[in-house]
């Protein structure tokens, strides 16, 4: 097998490979600014540099060349090389900044270069804490500056479109923006402008940026030059807790980080996937850190003498329970949700099974043309999918309106029916509608019992994406029933690991006063004298596992272990219509 | 070495013929002659393998700068496989010094034109593309009037002198950028994107324009090859050096009485071409220095040039280039700190901003020139311009990072008295 010797180590290698990739692969590490793994690598930083060689052989005998000492002879090129863009090949030599003095001077020069015409405002940027310039100085960089004149002066606070903001000064001119125009969502909207040390990325002369996808520049910028305009100033990366999670935002379930402070949710990121989303997420996914924050209902909600006044837990259970057992199982319409998790509409089922009633329904959320091949799907609801592998019936809007017809007491989990103008509030009139919500809406308002269940950032649940790969969340703000540290679903921040009191940002302010939907129902259940115990999204997953076919092997464990697990669609006829 | 009998030789480039960017003209003087042989006469030329071997034979040392052999290089492509195949003809010179390409637009379109049809045989070429600088405003409309022409008379075109062999030829004009002169930037340029340079390898030959298999030759190159067709490879190989061979455009500029570009043979002395050939240094004043083959080329004191040629083996010798041929002469009045300032602010201005050393590199080094030419220098400035000098070398995809360093360590180290006596005369000292 091939081998290359990087640092006096030996390594076997198959196929094609980037030596900058390589070596990161290995677990060691080169700097660099401006490769990227999904992008084409232009090798403009310069920040890669090694030194390469290779074994000499005779042409003829196809010996290797032996020296006085009978070592191989090495024939270096003669200069150094940027590894980012070259491939790694049998027999070659590569000394890193480990081992090489030269190599380790280039960098150390590179980075001098890099940093001589930046502004240095760290300390008001808001990449620092996250910033590869700022971490490779410390690591790579020379003691201080010889540069003793004038800096270049460029644009600031360019707002480039609506959600991006350019800092050109910062700007060391990776090209990693205009390459993700370019080759990722292929808008071709940025471009760099003017040239040599003046240069920076710009749009076309009367045009904004704005790229569906435009805040992923954001993300990849290795510096503070671009900055999202919703997010800029609004906090300290070190003051955050980063939590994995999923995109709800759509049917596609980009792989997410939710960044929280205060309990509050402040900004969402994209998280490596390679079977969902790469490394990129569409803006509209981080806006829903507004759902997780704002317009939260918080205590349950009842329709007294048609005002909607806040009421109690028990208040809540006890009215449920009164209603439904009021009424004739077939007045009952049990409604799940392709925006509630895999956990949440299981739960709802198994309520209405328990009860006799055995069609839990549920209709699609989509948006024709709004699918765009990449990551946006038309298909608006997280968890389309994941109503169909459980078998919950679905229906099309005149088919619910008739059932709804039928119903008298409608249960309806967390979706958004009247807002999405599928009914008025007509269609519900002289009903007795029962909606499990996560924020407050025209359905919501039109509801005559609101219970107040968790969010994707508050509980731990799974949802199944278009392609069928369930994939799960992971609790990342308190609710009032929550707790950090005894809570082991939770997240655990560097803060919370290490912070005194003092320095963790964790407002009682921000706790929303919600429980998750299965907790609800294994109360109402106990309440009425039904045998339903639902304690946690882990223990539901299992149940589901075991109970249904479809879900067969399915744990968190594996989830957490496989970033998802693709689940096989075929008896899901509707699939080919939502994409 | 013997010296170069160069007051014998006739020009072949722009001889003294009038009117001779008329087709007519040309053609009335044995133009296109070459292009008609190699399509007709199969027995001389059996296939265009054994024209890339006549030129690879002829060695001309290509004189964009680079000096590699060009029918070597024409070798490099890959065997036709039915696809498009491009020429890209660089006639940006946008180095200071350098102004030969233009007078053979001026006075000789016409042997360009053939050379580059020549080149396309023997590559099996489809498209030629001549890249002129955009500053060159007339010389882009001589050139497309003479293309026009030769369309019309059936040299370009469709089935070139009823033989099975076509070619288109377009002209592309520059927008005024230095680094489009680089040869892979120039593809980009032309392919209407963003004058960047490329990351070799792939090599042009390999992946060019539009990725497909492309070779950049210099228009004075080109110009070379009908004769070489004509008069065989032995002729050329026998003007000027023996390593070097063949007549060179000397674009003589700087203090000298008669400035201008002279076609001669390689390999003439230093000396001569000041003294003889462009009538000496002006005002009967000293030689100091000479920069002789464009901007970026190491610069020669006048103590260095005895027995110096113009080919690269005699230069390389006292550490300089031959380049372009285009020759700067100073004279004894010239202040070297302000030389070597404005060559610095001109590779500051050009840089493209892609690679790092070359972006960052050349405005720190035209920025601590300045202060030194208004007097705020200190000596240890200019120690601090040879350490930045070694920090931009080598380090970035082209070399304009090496073409603006070597100036700035070339001249500091061979005038240094001079830059230290003006930093002892600065601000810093008398404070």
């Amino acid at each position: 097998m091939p081998q290359v010797i990087i640092d006096d180590q030996t390594y076997e290698f198959e196929g094609q490979h980037k030596l900058l990739q390589f070596i990161q692969d290995l677990g060691k590490e080169v700097p660099f600014f401006c490769y990227h793994p999904s992008m084409t690598a232009p090798a403009n930083c310069r920040q890669c540099m090694v030194k390469v060689g290779q074994f000499v052989k005779d042409r003829e005998s196809g010996e290797y060349e032996l020296d006085d000492d009978g070592k191989k002879v090495i024939r270096w090129f003669p200069k150094l090389q940027t590894s980012c863009n070259i491939d790694v090949s049998d027999d070659m030599i590569v000394h890193t900044q480990e081992t090489d003095e030269l190599v380790r001077r280039a960098q150390k020069d590179n980075l001098e270069l890099i940093l001589i015409n930046h502004p240095l405002d760290c300390p008001i940027c808001d990449q620092a804490g996250e910033c590869p310039l700022q971490i490779q100085t410390y690591k790579y960089g020379p003691e201080g500056s010889r540069f003793e004149v004038k800096k270049v002066h460029k644009p600031k606070r360019v707002v480039l479109g609506p959600r991006v903001i350019l800092d050109a000064e910062r700007c060391i001119n990776c090209t990693r923006c205009t390459r993700f125009t370019e080759e990722i969502s292929k808008t071709h909207q940025l471009t760099i402008t003017s040239r040599g040390d003046k240069n920076y990325p710009t749009t076309a002369p009367g045009r904004e940026f704005n790229d569906p996808y435009s805040l992923n520049t954001v993300d990849i910028c290795p510096v503070g030059a671009l900055t999202s305009a919703d997010f800029r100033f609004r906090a300290r990366v070190w003051e955050m807790n980063q939590t994995p999670s999923i995109d709800i935002t759509n049917g596609k379930g980009c792989n997410v980080d939710l960044w929280t402070r205060d309990n509050l949710v402040l900004r969402i990121t994209p998280r490596y996937n390679g079977n969902v989303n790469d490394h990129w997420m569409p803006d509209e996914g981080r806006e829903a850190y507004k759902i997780f924050n704002e317009n939260r209902i918080s205590r349950p909600l009842q329709k007294l003498d048609g005002e909607q006044i806040l009421s109690s837990w028990n208040n809540a259970i006890a009215t449920f329970n009164e209603q439904v057992e009021s009424r004739d199982k077939k007045e009952i319409l049990f409604i799940g949700s392709p925006h509630a998790s895999v956990e949440e509409n299981y739960s709802l089922q198994q309520f209405a099974n328990l009860m006799g009633i055995n069609d839990v329904v549920f209709t699609t959320h989509t948006e024709s043309g709004k699918g765009d091949g990449f990551l946006l799907t038309d298909d608006l609801a997280p968890n389309t999918n994941g109503c169909r592998l459980l078998d919950l019936k679905e229906l099309d809007q005149k088919e619910l309106k008739n059932r709804i017809k039928k119903a008298t007491l409608i249960v309806l989990a967390n979706d958004q029916f009247i807002d999405r103008e599928l009914f008025s509030d007509s269609d519900v009139d002289g009903k007795y509608l029962i909606s499990f919500a996560t924020n407050l809406s025209e359905t919501t308002k039109s509801s005559d019992l609101v219970i107040p269940i968790t969010t994707a950032a508050e509980h731990a649940a799974s949802y199944v994406n278009v392609d069928g790969r369930i994939q799960r969340t992971i609790p990342a703000k308190e609710t009032k029933y929550s707790n950090r540290s005894l809570n082991l679903e939770m997240s655990v921040g560097r803060l919370d690991r290490y912070g005194t009191n003092f320095d963790n940002w964790v407002s009682e302010d921000n706790k929303i006063d919600c429980i998750p939907l299965w907790n609800f129902i294994t109360e109402v259940a106990n309440a009425s004298g039904l045998e339903l115990n639902f304690e946690d999204g882990r223990s539901i997953i299992s149940e589901i596992s075991a109970k249904r076919k479809a879900f067969e092997n399915v744990s968190y464990d594996r989830m957490d272990a496989e970033a998802g697990i693709q689940l096989s669609l075929n008896n899901t006829t509707e699939k080919s219509k939502v994409k | 070495m013997s010296t170069v009998d160069w007051k014998k030789y006739e020009p072949v480039l722009i001889p003294d013929i009038k009117d001779l960017h008329k087709i007519d003209v040309y053609e009335k003087n044995g133009g296109y002659q070459a292009l008609k042989s190699i399509l007709t006469d199969k027995k001389k030329w059996a296939d265009p393998k054994s024209v890339v071997n006549e030129v690879k034979d002829a060695n001309i040392r290509g004189r964009g700068g680079a000096g590699f052999n060009a029918g070597l290089k024409w070798s490099f492509m890959p065997p036709a496989d039915g696809g498009p195949r491009y020429l890209a003809c660089n006639g940006d010179e946008s180095e200071p010094g350098t102004f030969k390409d233009r007078k053979i637009f001026e006075f000789n379109p016409h042997l360009f034109i053939e050379g580059a049809l020549i080149a396309a045989y023997a590559m099996e070429i489809t498209t030629i593309y001549v890249y002129i600088r955009g500053e060159y405003l007339t010389y882009i409309k001589m050139m497309e009037k003479a293309i026009q022409d030769a369309y019309d008379k059936g040299y370009i075109g469709k089935n070139i002198v009823d033989s099975s062999f076509s070619v288109d030829f377009y002209v592309h004009s520059g927008a005024g950028a230095y680094i489009c002169g680089e040869e892979t930037s120039m593809l980009e340029s032309l392919e209407g994107k963003r004058g960047y340079p490329r990351v070799k390898p792939p090599f042009p030959a390999q992946k060019g324009l539009w990725g497909r298999p492309t070779t950049i030759n210099n228009i004075e190159t080109l110009s070379h090859v009908p004769a070489v067709i004509n008069r065989g490879s032995a002729w050329f190989k026998n003007i000027g050096s023996p390593t070097h061979p063949g007549p060179i455009l000397y674009g003589i500029s700087g203090h000298v009485n008669k400035p201008g570009v002279y076609e001669l043979p390689s390999g003439i002395p230093v000396l001569d071409l000041i003294n003889e050939v462009a009538g000496g240094i002006r005002n009967g004043k000293k030689l100091k220095a000479v920069i002789p083959g464009g901007s970026s080329t190491p610069i020669l004191r006048a103590d260095q040039l005895e027995g110096i040629t113009m080919d690269a083996d005699s230069l390389r010798t006292v550490g300089s280039m031959l380049g372009t041929a285009g020759m700067v002469v100073m004279d004894e009045d010239t202040d070297m700190i302000d030389v070597l300032w404005r060559i610095a602010h001109f590779y500051h201005h050009e840089s493209c901003g892609q690679c790092t050393p070359c972006r960052e590199g050349t405005g720190w080094l035209e920025k601590i020139l300045l202060k030194i030419k208004n007097g705020e220098g200190e000596v240890r400035d200019l120690d601090l311009l040879l350490d930045v000098t070694t920090q931009m070398e080598g380090r970035t995809i082209c070399a304009l990072a090496d073409a603006a360093a070597w100036p700035v360590r070339f001249t500091i180290n061979r005038f240094r008295d001079e830059f230290e006596a003006r930093c002892k005369k600065s601000v810093h000292a008398i404070a």
